[in-house]
């Protein structure tokens, strides 16, 4: 028989949780980040909880988790205990009340139809802080829009930051901790310490549409996007310059299609509108392919074509599709 | 004298309360599932059944503060007040070159443990954790430091450097530390004790074989080469650690499977070792009986085992000139008779008569296994890192007076 541990602490009251303990984390939208994002927060020893739309979504997003997990063991970086772990804090629902009890929550919601986010957005910030208590830190994944805009409508957007993810989370060693213009300090020292829990380094900064890391790729892609046109160079050529000359992680078209071009359509459009300068402008090609629905990686052609998991080859030249 | 021996993990605590005078257990227990959810205090107060105590803890800290809660409880307790308790012992994993011996924790002790968090990032951290909470709560009590580390700091420099630039050594400390220095020094102690005979006469070779396992040779009572490294994954094959390896093996397969480092230091640490090669289990239990129904990969990982562990018996012997006691502790150690059987096999040549009706059978138990006759003698003794922990502190606490 199990006894409660109360009755023998030495002070009335050992030590009450809140203070850098963070036992349960809520994550809305399970789409590929909001999946990211769930895995390591889990693979920390951190709870979960996630919201998503329907039922089928939440089973499709935990097998994914779990297929993930998976293949890091087949990759050598996981074991299987520690797995079983790890999916056992991960929990997924379609009801916001199951969130309640989280002491941060983070939406990273994926909005399919065209056009701004921002009030899909604010409603979820809305529905989170219906049900979690006025301590709460509500937190958006999302790097384009302003986390004021989407804190306005809240009773407490002093609790609000930008804690912005870049893909592949589980390995990039950042985030980027926006600072609203009315987010306090406890929230946002808060949330450095979340990331620095996550085993990753903090960037610190003040909001402004594109953060640092959007606002920099995104004027590449587009600038990659001008050379490709001219017909300077083919897509694998402007990508190697970029990617073994400057060491990025992925060159601007490779990672356009692994965001997904319809997600890089709406970021520069947003960042178009909030500054008004050309170099924001989309690329003529990315709207080409989106209508086209040559959406990147997941539908695996974009820039380039793809098979299981691989690029094959470019699917276009200069303007020409192949 | 009474002393309690803390060994914090990094979501754990575990704790024995000792009575100095009989060399008695008054209590002991497991803090579980620190920091995270469903979180718990499993104690035994010897002679009553265990008790499971459940409630948040949120950190080390207030682990310990209900530990203590609970040894001075009417209910569970074995202190009436915490006068009675003279000092606090705790395991720490890592000391670098500064430590030689456990030491009275004071300042700047404290400091040193910190400078040597580089070379134990998940160990040393929640030891000195656990140091904290007690001088927070009791702060007048005296605390003693016993490292891992500190009984190998006698090996020569010969035997302690890695052929690696020297450059290394100088900026990182880069060397051979090894571990289980605690569980090492106790059997060895022991087994002098068992034998009734001068720890400063004898060639040990003792054999700590756990989940993890290192192999020490102790000659005159002093630790003069062990077979775990900078970390503890050099040395004998174990549960899922690789023990020696090729370099070229792991730039290889970190060139060839395209992982990162920290990957690559999962599959040395949690997927190689006896789990690695028989794709059964890192527990010998299940590795043996899978062996006994004809597993090949069974018999070929039971095989390495005992062979890595002959050839250290083998290059020890050669080091001390000779061995005069082999000692097998650990789980495996203490409960493997086949374990022991097949690691002294071949060893006549050193004059080593084993004897087989003495193991058979044997599990957790001193005792000794060879013949009469044999010049080495084999024995089983239990390790006791805890006892050697709180014996350590008593010696500490009792020069102070």
């Amino acid at each position: 028989m199990a006894e409660s541990l109360a009755d023998y602490g030495l002070r009335k009251k050992v030590k009450e949780s809140g203070q850098g303990q963070l036992k349960l984390v809520g994550i809305i939208g399970g789409g590929s980040m909001g999946r990211e994002i769930i895995q390591i927060v889990s693979q920390r020893g951190i709870n979960v909880v996630f919201i998503d739309l329907t039922q089928e979504l939440i089973e499709s997003i935990l097998k994914d988790i779990d297929a993930a997990l998976s293949e890091m063991i087949n990759k050598w970086g996981l074991t299987q205990s520690e797995k079983r772990a790890i999916m056992s804090r991960i929990k997924g629902s379609t009801d916001y009340k199951e969130i309640k009890d989280c002491e941060l929550v983070i939406e990273s919601i994926n909005v399919k139809q065209r056009g701004s986010s921002v009030e899909a957005r604010k409603e979820v910030f809305r529905k989170i802080e219906e049900v979690v208590s006025p301590s709460a830190v509500i937190a958006s994944n999302n790097s384009s829009l302003m986390i004021s805009d989407l804190a306005s409508s809240l009773k407490h957007p002093e609790r609000t930051v930008g804690l912005s993810f870049i893909t592949p989370a589980s390995t990039v060693k950042i985030v980027e901790v926006v600072r609203g213009l009315e987010t306090n300090n406890i929230t946002y020292d808060f949330a450095i310490r979340f990331v620095k829990m996550l085993d990753k380094k903090p960037i610190t900064l003040y909001e402004s549409p594109g953060n640092i890391s959007t606002r920099l790729i995104i004027t590449l892609i587009n600038e990659a996007c001008e050379l490709l046109m001219e017909g300077v160079a083919s897509v694998q050529c402007i990508d190697q310059t970029m990617k073994i000359g400057y060491g990025l992680q992925f060159g601007p078209f490779e990672l356009a299609d692994r965001v997904g071009l319809e997600k890089v359509l709406k970021v520069m459009n947003n960042l178009y509108q909030e500054f008004g300068n050309e170099k924001f402008k989309p690329s003529p090609i990315i709207k080409r392919l989106v209508r086209a629905n040559f959406l990147g990686k997941k539908v695996l052609k974009g820039f380039y074509k793809y098979e299981n998991g691989k690029i094959i080859s470019q699917a276009i030249t200069a303007t020409e599709f192949n | 004298m009474k002393i309690i021996v803390f060994n914090c993990g990094s979501s754990s605590i575990k704790y024995q309360l000792f009575d100095m005078t009989k060399k008695e257990v008054l209590a002991k227990g497991l803090v579980d599932k620190v920091g995270l959810h469903g979180s718990y205090i499993k104690h035994e107060k010897c002679g009553e059944d265990s008790v499971k105590l459940e409630g948040e803890i949120i950190d080390h800290q207030a682990g310990i503060e209900y530990v203590l809660g609970i040894l001075t409880s009417k209910t569970r307790g074995n202190l009436k007040s915490f006068d009675e308790l003279d000092a606090v012992g705790h395991r720490v994993v890592h000391g670098g070159e500064k430590f030689q011996d456990s030491v009275l924790i004071d300042s700047e002790v404290i400091d040193k443990v910190k400078e040597c968090i580089d070379l134990a990032p998940l160990h040393n951290p929640p030891n000195l954790k656990g140091i904290y909470a007690i001088q927070e709560v009791l702060p007048n009590i005296h605390q003693v430091a016993v490292f891992d580390t500190a009984f190998h700091q006698t090996m020569p420099k010969y035997a302690y450097m890695y052929a690696i630039p020297y450059s290394l050594y100088v900026k990182y400390g880069l060397r051979r530390y090894g571990f289980h220095g605690t569980s090492h020094r106790y059997v060895a102690q022991r087994a002098c004790e068992i034998l009734k005979k001068d720890l400063c006469d004898l060639k040990i070779i003792t054999c700590h074989l756990g989940n993890g396992a290192s192999m020490t040779a102790v000659h005159c009572g002093n630790s003069i080469d062990t077979s775990m490294g900078l970390t503890p994954v050099e040395g004998l094959i174990m549960g899922t650690r690789t023990g020696d390896l090729d370099l070229g093996v792991l730039t290889h397969i970190m060139q060839k499977e395209e992982i990162d480092l920290q990957t690559a230091n999962t599959l040395i640490n949690k997927h190689s070792g006896m789990l690695g090669i028989t794709g059964i289990s890192s527990d010998m239990r299940e590795i043996e009986e899978a062996s006994q129904k004809n597993d090949e990969r069974a018999i070929l990982g039971l095989e390495m085992y005992n062979y890595r562990i002959r050839k250290y018996i083998g290059s020890y012997s050669a080091v001390m000139g000779g061995v005069d006691v082999i000692v097998f502790t650990g789980g495996v150690g203490e409960n493997s008779p086949s374990t022991r059987l097949e690691v002294c096999k071949n060893f006549e040549y050193l004059g080593l008569k084993f004897d087989e009706n003495k193991n058979k059978g044997l599990r957790a138990k001193e005792a000794i296994i060879s013949q009469d006759s044999s010049k080495v003698t084999v024995m089983v003794v239990p390790t006791n890192e805890e006892l050697m922990i709180a014996e350590d502190t008593e010696r500490i606490i009792s020069a102070l007076k």
